[in-house]
């Protein structure tokens, strides 16, 4: 039996975590020093502000490291540093202040500290070249002989344009206990700017895993039913690009055809 | 035309909308001569499913005649008197071969919005939500019927609507229920919850062969219906200590063979865990309070079935998997797959086997559908179940 390389990557959901934790932490004390300067219990002037935006360059600079790179383990091992420095000035705020709200940060970063470093060891266990992209299978089981659903792919030309465009394989199957047609297409998945370009793709609706799983439910459907089902929330039919701006589901004042 | 639409949580109202008009090759438009108001209906009411729009049509009860097809119909004809299932179904996927309707994979266009929440997509279903494809309802004078040579079955006989209005939902969810306890004859089940679906559960139990069937509610004349129509025990559970004990007691100590669970996510009790399944739904750290599910798991005898056919929305808290793993219990559910039982539960119909219409206490003019929803949640003036006609 083979060993299966579907989504397989080198970075896990942890380091994704890591990654967006930093991005929202950075982007909060660069954008608002004042207030995250009162959260730590640190004084709020001008030296400490300062202080405080620059920790925020810091930390969004990691985060942003560690969402772009395939396999970021000196970015993780960066978080484990910043995470020292912060334990450090954290200690001499508190030494100065007395402030209840610096114990609970300096409690906060000790908690962030353990993930951080059982991560970055974790990743530095990792040998061989990173992997760059992930490979994604879209699939669907059409419950139509194999011969007609290839030949119906043969005549989906839109389809199979994107399906090139991509750089993506297609196969067909038998599905097991005569269920139809499997049909796969495979792609490598690697949007610029690794998990923060895949972000805003998919918020966008604009991947291409969502749009390949779109077109083969529609093209199951076309197959199967001989339509693309629509209803009164989606008179086009299905797109999820549509979904936030779906109608109530009450008849059309004009049937769309 | 005159329709329900859901305005937001607790708000109901009779509203002006267009006509429904052809979409699809396979669609046909129903006038509606009888529509009713489900349980199901008030979850939505209640806001506890997601994805409800203002405006949205309500209502997957219904029935009528044909007054329009597509060019893909060819099994209907204007004039045909037909009732309508709930789950809307393609019958050419493989959900469909296996006549599990209410999983069909072609019938739901927001499938993507269901798999993202369950895991994977299920069917579309008329007036329940965008999650089930966002397709107007039947509360309403006329309905679109997608892939209407699958699921309307036609009445051809001079049944009266009321006899027949209920094959599009409840009958057939009441009897994949009992159907579901593999009743062999002989068997003990427990039924929680004596409303519509419970009433017919219990009444499929006995037409199953079930030796006894107990019916547990509050409300004393739901459990007089029960005990009239179906010739079942009840049992009161705000008069009971506890009801698993009083089950145990009630059958030698071994529990009910099978257990259903007719009540669903809005389940009410007594006691601090019902206050602290309040609290944590109306926080939104749980979506279901599973309490009548927690209690026919611990009630059910070692290796016996837990059927479930009240509705759950998301996610459930402190769940006795323990209890379920280590007694060998089977848990079986699902919406139900009406065109599946269509025809047998209408031949028991013909055979006068049953007379589902003893469940409707209220019939009003749709344009009183909002108070039919009053009644029917507050349980007022002895309210079972409402038909609404156009």
């Amino acid at each position: 039996m083979a060993t299966h390389s579907i989504r397989t990557r080198d970075k896990d959901s942890l380091a994704v975590f890591l990654g967006w934790f930093s991005v929202g932490l950075g982007t909060a004390q660069l954008l608002a020093p004042k207030a995250m300067c009162k959260i730590v219990g640190a004084s709020g002037d001008g030296a400490s502000r300062r202080l405080m935006r620059l920790m925020g360059a810091r930390e969004l600079t990691q985060g942003i490291g560690i969402l772009t790179r395939p396999r970021p383990t000196n970015w993780l091992w960066a978080r484990v540093a910043g995470d020292g420095l912060d334990l450090s000035l954290l200690t001499l705020t508190l030494a100065k202040n007395r402030n209840g709200r610096t114990l609970l940060a300096i409690a906060n970063v000790l908690g962030v500290t353990a993930p951080d470093v059982y991560e970055s060891l974790h990743l530095s266990r990792k040998t061989g070249e990173p992997r760059e992209g992930m490979p994604v299978r879209k699939a669907v089981t059409i419950n139509r002989p194999r011969e007609e659903v290839e030949r119906a792919w043969a005549n989906a030309q839109e389809l199979r344009e994107r399906v090139l465009e991509a750089d993506a394989t297609v196969s067909f199957s038998e599905a097991p206990g005569n269920r139809g047609t499997e049909l796969a297409v495979d792609f490598i998945e690697q949007p610029p700017a690794g998990d923060l370009g895949k972000a805003v793709q998919k918020l966008s609706g604009k991947d291409l895993a969502t749009q390949l799983a779109d077109d083969l439910r529609r093209f199951k459907q076309l197959l199967e039913t001989g339509e693309i089902v629509r209803s009164d929330a989606t008179p086009a039919g299905h797109l999820l690009a549509d979904h936030l701006k779906q109608r109530p589901a009450q008849p059309l004042e004009e049937a769309i055809r | 035309m005159r329709a329900l639409c859901w305005n937001g949580v607790n708000k109901v109202e009779v509203e002006n909308v267009p006509d429904p008009k052809i979409l699809n090759d396979r669609d046909a438009i129903v006038q509606i001569t009888s529509t009713a108001i489900c349980g199901s209906d008030l979850h939505l009411l209640d806001g506890y499913v997601p994805t409800m729009k203002k405006g949205d049509v309500l209502g997957h009860e219904f029935m009528g005649e044909v007054v329009e097809v597509g060019k893909g119909v060819s099994n209907l004809s204007v004039g045909d008197r037909v009732v309508v299932p709930f789950p809307i179904a393609c019958g050419a996927c493989n959900a469909c071969n296996m006549e599990l309707y209410s999983l069909c994979e072609n019938s739901n266009p927001n499938a993507r919005i269901a798999e993202k929440m369950f895991g994977h997509p299920t069917a579309g279903i008329f007036g329940y939500s965008h999650l089930t494809g966002g397709f107007a309802g039947g509360q309403s004078e006329f309905a679109r019927v997608p892939f209407a040579d699958v699921g309307p079955i036609k009445i051809e006989n001079g049944f009266s609507d009321e006899q027949v209005l209920f094959l599009s939902d409840i009958f057939p969810t009441g009897y994949m229920g009992a159907e579901m306890c593999d009743i062999q004859g002989g068997e003990v089940i427990a039924i929680w919850g004596a409303g519509p679906v419970g009433q017919f559960a219990a009444a499929s139990a006995r037409m199953l062969g079930a030796e006894r069937v107990i019916v547990i509610d509050r409300f004393e004349y739901r459990l007089a219906i029960a005990e009239q129509h179906s010739g079942v025990e009840t049992l009161n559970y705000e008069e009971v200590d506890s009801v698993p004990e009083a089950l145990k007691e009630l059958t030698g100590g071994r529990g009910p063979d099978a257990c259903i669970d007719a009540v669903g996510m809005e389940a009410h009790f007594h006691g601090p865990l019902y206050a602290y399944d309040r609290a944590k739904q109306a926080a939104r750290m749980e979506t279901d309070r599973p309490y009548v599910l927690r209690e026919a798991i611990m009630s059910c005898r070692n290796g016996g079935i837990v059927s479930i056919v009240g509705v759950y929305g998301g996610f459930v808290d402190k769940f006795p998997m323990g209890a379920l793993m280590n007694r060998g219990l089977s848990i079986r559910t699902g919406q139900c797959h009406v065109q599946r039982y269509l025809r047998p539960l209408l031949e028991r119909v013909q055979n006068g086997e049953i007379d589902p219409s003893f469940v409707v206490t209220h019939r009003l003019p749709l344009d009183e559908a909002p108070r039919g929803y009053e009644l029917f949640k507050h349980k007022e003036d002895d309210c079972l179940k409402v038909v609404l006609k156009p």
